[in-house]
């Protein structure tokens, strides 16, 4: 069709496009998880080097990404103040917004789709939701406002995903529109220009919505939930090995469910330590964990379990993989697209409360920006390893994505940098977003043109 | 986007028309060439030729057909709803500010031909305004305004040249590219505004009356006449020995009365603007004549269309958005093409910068982050205009009449006092269906065939 499978003698035009395809069946080796063929530990830690070097890296880059960030951030700010608990509980406030709408991207870019309305629609569906349970006013109860606001974005997706899926018009320039379009509606639904609408933490029904973020779990809850969870998850995943075991089934070794468990329980016990030292005065304590951090597992739990274990999910990964193969196979593109639309829209309404609720139940035309929301969003999720171009990356990409960008974006905050400060709030997510794209398109490319191949 | 079609699925699922278009436009490409030729080469007659233009209407191609309707339709509607719409200050006040949203169209359609988008062209315009205005400032580096403009027009080139390699060379997706770019560009105005006010506003200095004279100033009436008519005998008499020359060589040329009729259009639309701006806008005092900016907009209209439509370089540029694997293959260097065409989107979206510094007067940092919002409007007006966003098919023509559209959409609406947000509202309804119409269209032309 109109791929250009080789370079101008002056630039390697196009061939990223091209050499995917041949290389597909080459790198196929490459792409399967390393549990499935490894045995033990030393094999599954030389299968995952493979996979790494191939250019298929996962979480690497934005784990080092992190570790790098918080140590750059902790050397050049004021009093080194960037790895204070303080600071870090408010890091992770701020930055489930963009995990959200980062897990909400994700699921259309696996698509190897766009959707740059998130942004407007989550602060639309954000505002709906407030809306709904002013009093006086309608006066809704909490959760029926959080889902009529969450179906109302979802009808949203779908419209847009209609446009995309069925008319096949570029989705970047449906939801470029789309975006428009509620920008305007989002400052009419909050009343003009001046407007404003807020979630008051004295009104119990509205409580909740200023809790979603603001609102923390005590200590010792804290402590027992983490046990539980820790224990639940654990016996799941070595009972769900050992079965395999026992059955003959692929599985992992065993000293591996061992080391992921250990994991688990040990980043557990570090955000629940964080949150619970008191980051107050001696004399009002502020501590606990906020509930944000279980909604947003819950959050991405859920999304894991659509994508990697449902027929829904294993769609979505074939579509954005290759389309044609999806559709031989059988599968309604448009309807996986429309429903994927659906529901990236519908989580964004999620994030558009919970950036509601980050801002003290306050919803003004001046909380955020919905264009630098969907930028930060996008750039989380590519910088957690999603790609642009379809059929790769993991909801837990747009977490961690989210909490890079949220620690960038905090961290060049703190630095006392005077008449800079706005340009590089625009300045520095740009360039990570550019950056990110800039890795992801050369990652492809070296996945096919490695010497291993 | 030149990458799409890897992932296209050549056919339909049962429950939809998925990606039918992409396919369509393939195995139709040789059918529909038939219909790709201009009429002015089959055309013998008027008869003929009207003949032959319907046919290609009908097969989808409608050129600039719909967007003049649109005019029309709009132009009636606003009339009905507020009678000041039609009168000359109106109409002139509307060209003012459509000149932007021509410019931007105008710097868009280089990139939309390729088959590529460039969201940066707000932004590129708001980086321009405050560059040019700080050069001027008497108070600081107190550069000539011409030269001024120079440096400035140059830097907004060579931030095309920098996205335009990142998208031609190393093929990242243009949107992401432009998208990040429109960000940092935002942070760069900021930097270069030194979080302050930047104005032009002060007459008693040359540099700063010029710039403030670009978009404010106008010809005296008798000039204005003067220049159209030497406008017109020139055009005129190029048109007609042209076509003399074609038919005296026996090449293919258009119908005699056709060549007169052009002209004659020409000189009656001429006039018509010349006498609606030669009437007394000012509600005190007298302000009358033809504003700078309609030759400036004519003048980058004249050369972008010769660019595109006469020599190698635009042939390039449609070669590569119709197909580039065929314009490879020919022996086009695409990262050459693609990097220009994106130059040359910048440095339209400059012109427009040292237009809007002009327009506004006094550039703050709020006014610059509302640069972005004329990305939409830019991409909007291409297409409503008639450009295509998949690449190929567009007229710089088609950015000026599309912009029309746009400011007139604005003006109407703000007339009748609709609120901004709902002006926003009814825009974003416009570019989705203008799109939606584009898909239809490409859709639709082929069956007709």
């Amino acid at each position: 069709m109109t791929v250009d499978p080789g370079g101008t003698p002056d630039g390697p035009a196009d061939t990223a496009m091209a050499v995917d395809l041949t290389a597909a069946p080459v790198a196929a080796a490459a792409d399967v998880p390393p549990e499935l063929l490894a045995q033990s530990l030393g094999q599954y830690l030389r299968a995952w080097w493979r996979r790494v070097r191939s250019g298929d890296s996962g979480v690497l880059p934005v784990v080092l990404g992190m570790v790098v960030v918080a140590i750059i951030f902790e050397i050049i700010t004021p009093e080194h103040a960037f790895l204070r608990p303080s600071n870090l509980v408010y890091i992770f406030g701020l930055s489930t917004v963009y995990m959200v709408l980062a897990m909400a991207e994700t699921v259309v870019l696996l698509l190897g789709e766009i959707d740059l309305s998130v942004g407007a629609v989550a602060l639309f569906g954000g505002v709906v939701a407030f809306k709904l349970v002013q009093q006086p006013g309608p006066g809704w109860p909490w959760w029926a406002a959080m889902l009529a606001a969450l179906a109302i974005c979802g009808l949203v997706g779908a419209f847009t995903g209609t446009l995309t899926a069925r008319l096949r018009i570029p989705s970047f320039v449906v939801t470029l529109g789309m975006f428009l379009l509620f920008s305007g509606i989002l400052v009419v639904v909050l009343g003009g220009a001046n407007g404003a609408v807020s979630a008051s933490p004295l009104v119990p029904n509205q409580r909740v919505f200023y809790d979603l973020v603001q609102g923390l779990i005590p200590p010792v809850v804290a402590w027992v939930a983490l046990a539980v969870v820790v224990g639940a998850v654990g016996t799941a995943l070595w009972r769900r090995a050992a079965a395999r075991r026992r059955q003959g089934l692929v599985a992992p070794p065993a000293s591996l469910t061992a080391i992921r468990i250990v994991l688990v329980a040990v980043v557990g016990v570090a955000v629940v330590l964080i949150c619970t030292i008191n980051r107050g005065t001696p004399l009002v304590a502020v501590q606990g964990v906020p509930w944000v951090i279980p909604i947003v597992l819950v959050v991405l739990a859920a999304l894991t379990v659509l994508l990697q274990r449902t027929r829904f999910g294993r769609y979505v990964y074939a579509v954005g993989g290759n389309p044609e193969a999806a559709r031989r196979a059988g599968v309604s593109l448009a309807a996986i697209r429309t429903w994927a639309f659906a529901l990236c829209s519908a989580t964004a309404g999620l994030g558009g409360i919970l950036l509601g609720s980050f801002f003290f139940g306050q919803y003004s035309t001046n909380t955020a920006d919905p264009g630098q929301l969907v930028l930060y969003c996008v750039a989380a999720a590519v910088i957690g390893g999603v790609s642009l171009f379809g059929g790769r990356g993991k909801p837990i990409h747009g977490v961690l994505g989210g909490l890079l960008i949220g620690a960038i974006a905090y961290g060049v905050s703190l630095l006392s940098l005077g008449q800079l400060a706005t340009p590089l709030q625009y300045i520095v997510p740009g360039v990570v977003l550019i950056v990110a794209v800039l890795v992801d398109v050369l990652s492809r490319r070296g996945s096919g043109s490695g010497t291993r191949a | 986007m030149p990458d799409i079609p890897v992932t296209a699925d050549p056919g339909e699922t049962p429950g939809g028309t998925a990606d039918a278009a992409r396919a369509v436009d393939l195995t139709a490409a040789s059918e529909a060439a038939a219909a790709d030729v201009p009429p002015e080469l089959l055309a013998q007659s008027l008869g003929q030729y009207l003949r032959a233009w319907w046919r290609r209407v009908r097969g989808g191609d409608s050129g600039v057909l719909p967007v003049v309707l649109a005019i029309v339709v709009v132009a009636i509607s606003f009339q009905v709803a507020n009678p000041a719409f039609l009168s000359a200050q109106n109409l002139v006040n509307l060209f003012e500010q459509s000149s932007i949203y021509m410019l931007l169209a105008m710097a868009e359609i280089f990139a939309l031909l390729l088959g590529e988008i460039d969201l940066s062209v707000g932004l590129v315009m708001g980086l321009g305004s405050v560059v040019v205005a700080e050069l001027v400032q008497p108070t600081g580096l107190n550069w000539p305004w011409w030269a001024a403009i120079i440096v400035t027009l140059l830097a907004c080139a060579a931030w095309g040249a920098f996205q335009g390699s990142l998208v031609a060379r190393l093929r990242m997706p243009s949107f992401i590219v432009t998208l990040g770019g429109l960000l940092i560009l935002q942070g760069v105005a900021i930097i270069v505004l030194k979080g302050a006010l930047v104005s032009i506003g002060n007459s008693r200095f040359t540099n700063e009356l010029v710039l403030y004279d670009i978009f404010w100033g106008q010809f005296e009436p008798v000039v204005g006449w003067i220049l159209l008519a030497v406008v017109v005998g020139a055009t005129g008499t190029g048109l007609w020995l042209r076509d003399a020359r074609k038919r005296r060589h026996g090449l293919e040329a258009p119908p005699r009365s056709l060549t007169a009729m052009k002209i004659v259009l020409m000189a009656v639309a001429g006039s018509a603007v010349v006498a609606i701006c030669n009437v007394n806008r000012a509600h005190f005092g007298t302000i009358e004549g033809v504003p700078y900016i309609i030759p400036i907009v004519l003048a980058v209209l004249a050369a972008w269309t010769v660019l595109l439509q006469r020599i190698r370089f635009g042939r390039y540029v449609y070669a590569i958005g119709g197909n580039p694997e065929a314009a490879r293959r020919a022996g086009v260097s695409l990262p050459n093409v693609r990097t220009w065409g994106f130059v040359l989107a910048a440095l339209t979206a400059g012109i427009a910068g040292v237009l809007f510094a002009s327009w506004q007067v006094s550039l703050t940092t709020n006014i610059i982050k509302s640069a972005n919002s004329y990305v939409l409007l830019a991409v909007a007006a291409a297409v409503i205009g008639g450009t295509s966003l998949f690449g190929g098919r567009g007229k710089t023509i088609h950015g000026v009449l599309g912009g029309l559209v746009i400011g007139a959409i604005y003006n109407g609406l703000y007339l009748l006092g609709v609120s901004s947000w709902w002006i926003d509202v009814v825009v974003a309804g416009v570019l989705l269906a203008a799109v939606a119409i584009d898909v239809l269209s490409r859709r639709g032309a082929p069956r007709q065939a």
